[in-house]
């Protein structure tokens, strides 16, 4: 009898250890170290606050997209469940969905995903579709914007430029006065890197013209080559960084940082870290515009931004889709504007009085944003990207000409747009 | 007689040789998972190719065609022409500097751990590490190396964007940190040559570089060769320091072919095709390396005749 009585205590205590393990879940989300992973610490712990239940581990990767994405190869490829969220690139989600590494989400948001799509930025919610399929879910948007000097436009009563040439001309006079050999015109990503796939198409979308055009390679119009001339004239006046070609897309934000920029093409992080760090020589300083266009063209910006994606190997799929729910939600969206001046993903955070406090100038990226123009959307993308940028950083390292550089590009992108 | 005689000793020669076998069972066991199964996979995977528009298709066999791709790829040649132009450069450089770094170690210093950790230390920091170190040194604006032209009163150079320099600046760095293995191999062999023959030398009124050639470098030669072979293999294999110096730019002018296989394989997912140039690199190092066993081989016969 005694004996029974003790092996039922011990069953009923076993189940009982078993159930409260069960119930508590360690959800491992990656991130990379360009978006912040001190702000999604936060937003972890106020999740884990209002969840008790549920444990986040975040995991911090490679500060660059291809670098990340490198590493998550890896790990997905080969099918391991270590990770349940990750953030990707808005670049990605068309080759998440043909490698089958994102868990689709329409089944787990069911009737809500019809109520939910529409709130967000029209481009957010298409980019993350993919086939019809529910890929990932908008974390935080972005586009690049024109980062200047206030003071300096100021000081030689010049007004903000509206296109390309009236900004190269501001840039000599501004440059010529302050007699500051530190001092650049003018910069953007140059490096071999994502980034300069920006750099060749945002003058391109300038001019009205695009990579593709019904699916097939449009890059025999006078338009292709605008990118690269309009580089050549700035270099050739002297408003770009001599080393423009070693130039990655954070190093633009440390030469606007140490005050030596008066012009630069960059992303929305920029403003936080020009008005809030220690170091900063440019607090109070720093304006934002949208990008300046060629005479007859009009303005365009590159679309970027993170989003989040369940893991298809991920063990608990079904928390992991509430967390990233949760991740994407207005009150996640706000959090991220004030904290890290990462731009919302919904229309009415940016109209919220806080999120303009910290961010005057949200109000006007409002329409930049939703006028932002996707990369090339291909399962072969990171192909696509190595084309672009490899001959872009050899045109502006003056390795290759127009001609080469734009040849290079066309025969090698002819073998992904069949 | 004789037979039943001898048959407990083969018995004997038997079972220690089963014993051999058995004691031997675990090492070959994990060789064969860690080298041969690797090995095996590569190639097999080598002759199928995915999809990329559709890859969840899997992948299908396709022969030999990713090895004719190769042939008929200019970035491949490209590349490999880059690896070639590295092993060239790098391998006479790290040997003449690692040499001159043995010798200088091999002196009879009164204090010796200086120079000893300024041997290891190179060889001990990750390569990405040094890549980055040196980047930050021919950095265009912050760089010390352009600090020095400057203060030099020459116009500084673009060493990171410039197809030319950025080879030199490259080549430079994995000297810099070949060159301390090197010397470490080196110095081991140099301190195996007997005191002895020197002091012979000394009576027979040999100068210093009659030494050098006539006993260091004879009897260095087995290490020299053993050096080299190391680090030729390394050098096909040149990826980490160009991939933290310059990503492989300008365009894709400074692009080693480990990293061009390090992109088809983990940017472009095209596994099939980064497996064949994989083995293809493997080829590369067996034609490298084999001219220095022949001749190893060679000159060791002939020293036996002697």
């Amino acid at each position: 009898m005694k004996s029974w009585k003790i092996l039922t205590a011990a069953a009923l205590a076993a189940a009982f250890a078993a159930n409260s393990w069960a119930q508590q879940t360690t959800l491992r989300i990656f991130t990379g170290g360009q978006q912040r992973p001190d702000v999604m610490r936060k937003i972890a712990d106020e999740y884990q606050k209002r969840n008790p239940a549920v444990k986040v581990d975040v995991e911090v990767g490679g500060a660059t997209s291809e670098a990340q994405q490198q590493y998550l190869s890896t790990v997905l490829s080969s099918k391991d469940s270590v990770l349940d969220l990750v953030l990707i690139d808005v670049i990605r989600p068309a080759q998440w969905a043909a490698q089958g590494w994102a868990e689709p989400l329409d089944a787990y948001l069911g009737a809500d995903k019809a109520k939910v799509l529409p709130t967000y930025l029209k481009a957010y919610a298409d980019a993350n579709q993919v086939g019809g399929k529910l890929i990932a879910l908008p974390y935080f948007a972005d586009s690049q914007f024109m980062y200047y000097r206030k003071d300096l436009l100021e000081k030689y009563k010049r007004p903000v430029p509206r296109t390309w040439d009236e900004m190269m001309e501001t840039a000599k006079i501004v440059m010529e006065g302050e007699k500051n050999p530190q001092l650049q015109g003018f910069s953007t990503a140059g490096a071999p890197i994502e980034g300069t796939v920006c750099t060749y198409l945002v003058p391109l979308w300038g001019m009205g013209s695009d990579l593709t055009k019904d699916g097939k390679l449009n890059l025999d119009t006078p338009q292709a080559r605008q990118p690269f001339q309009l580089y050549g004239r700035m270099k050739q006046a002297g408003v770009l960084p001599r080393n423009i070609a070693e130039i990655p897309t954070d190093r633009i934000r440390i030469d606007m940082q140490a005050g030596n920029l008066l012009f630069a093409m960059s992303w929305g992080y920029v403003w936080n870290r020009l008005e809030n760090d220690a170091d900063s020589k440019v607090k109070g300083k720093i304006g934002v515009a949208t990008l300046p266009h060629d005479q007859g063209g009009k303005s365009a910006t590159c679309i970027g931004g993170w989003q989040v994606a369940v893991s298809a190997y991920s063990k608990n799929k079904p928390e992991a889709v509430k967390f990233a729910r949760y991740l994407s939600s207005p009150e996640v969206s706000k959090m991220q504007a004030i904290l890290a001046s990462h731009l919302p993903v919904f229309p009415s955070v940016y109209k919220d009085p806080e999120v303009l406090k910290a961010n005057p100038w949200f109000a006007e990226a409002l329409p930049v944003v939703e006028g932002a123009k996707s990369r090339p959307v291909s399962a072969q993308y990171p192909m696509v990207s190595d084309i672009i940028r490899s001959n872009m950083n050899a045109y502006l390292a003056g390795t290759k000409t127009t001609d080469v550089a734009l040849n290079d590009m066309k025969s090698r992108l002819k073998t992904v747009y069949r | 007689m004789n037979t039943t005689a001898t048959n407990p000793s083969a018995n004997k020669d038997l079972s220690e040789r089963a014993l051999g076998a058995l004691l031997l069972a675990p090492a070959a066991l994990l060789l064969a998972v860690i080298v041969v199964y690797p090995i095996a996979t590569l190639f097999w995977t080598s002759l199928t190719s995915v999809d990329p528009n559709n890859p969840q298709a899997g992948a299908a066999f396709v022969g030999f065609d990713n090895y004719l791709r190769a042939f008929d790829d200019d970035r491949f040649w490209h590349s490999t022409w880059n690896t070639i132009l590295y092993i060239v450069v790098t391998v006479p450089g790290a040997l003449i500097v690692g040499l001159g770094l043995a010798l200088l170690a091999n002196q009879p210093f009164r204090v010796k751990w200086p120079v000893r950790l300024g041997l290891l230390l190179p060889w001990a920091l990750p390569l990405v590490f040094a890549g980055l170190i040196f980047r930050w040194f021919f950095e265009y604006n912050t760089g010390v190396v352009n600090n020095w032209l400057v203060a030099a009163g020459i116009e500084p150079m673009q060493w990171l964007s410039t197809p030319t320099l950025a080879h030199w600046a490259i080549s430079l760095t994995i000297i810099w940190k070949a060159s301390s293995f090197m010397a470490l191999m080196l110095l081991a062999g140099l301190q195996t040559i007997p005191k002895s023959l020197y002091e012979a030398a000394e009576v027979d009124g040999a100068s210093k570089w009659q030494q050098f050639r006539e006993i260091t470098l004879p009897m260095l030669r087995p290490a020299i060769f053993v050096a080299l072979i190391f680090r030729t293999i390394t050098a096909v294999q040149t990826f980490d320091i160009p991939y933290a110096m310059t990503g492989g730019g300008p365009g894709d002018s400074t692009e080693t072919l480990a990293m061009y296989i390090h992109k088809t394989t983990l940017d472009f997912l095209d596994f099939g095709y980064g497996s064949a140039l994989a083995a293809l690199m493997f080829v590369i190092s067996m034609v490298a390396t084999a001219g220095y066993l022949r001749y190893t081989r060679r000159s060791t016969s002939r020293s036996g005749e002697d």
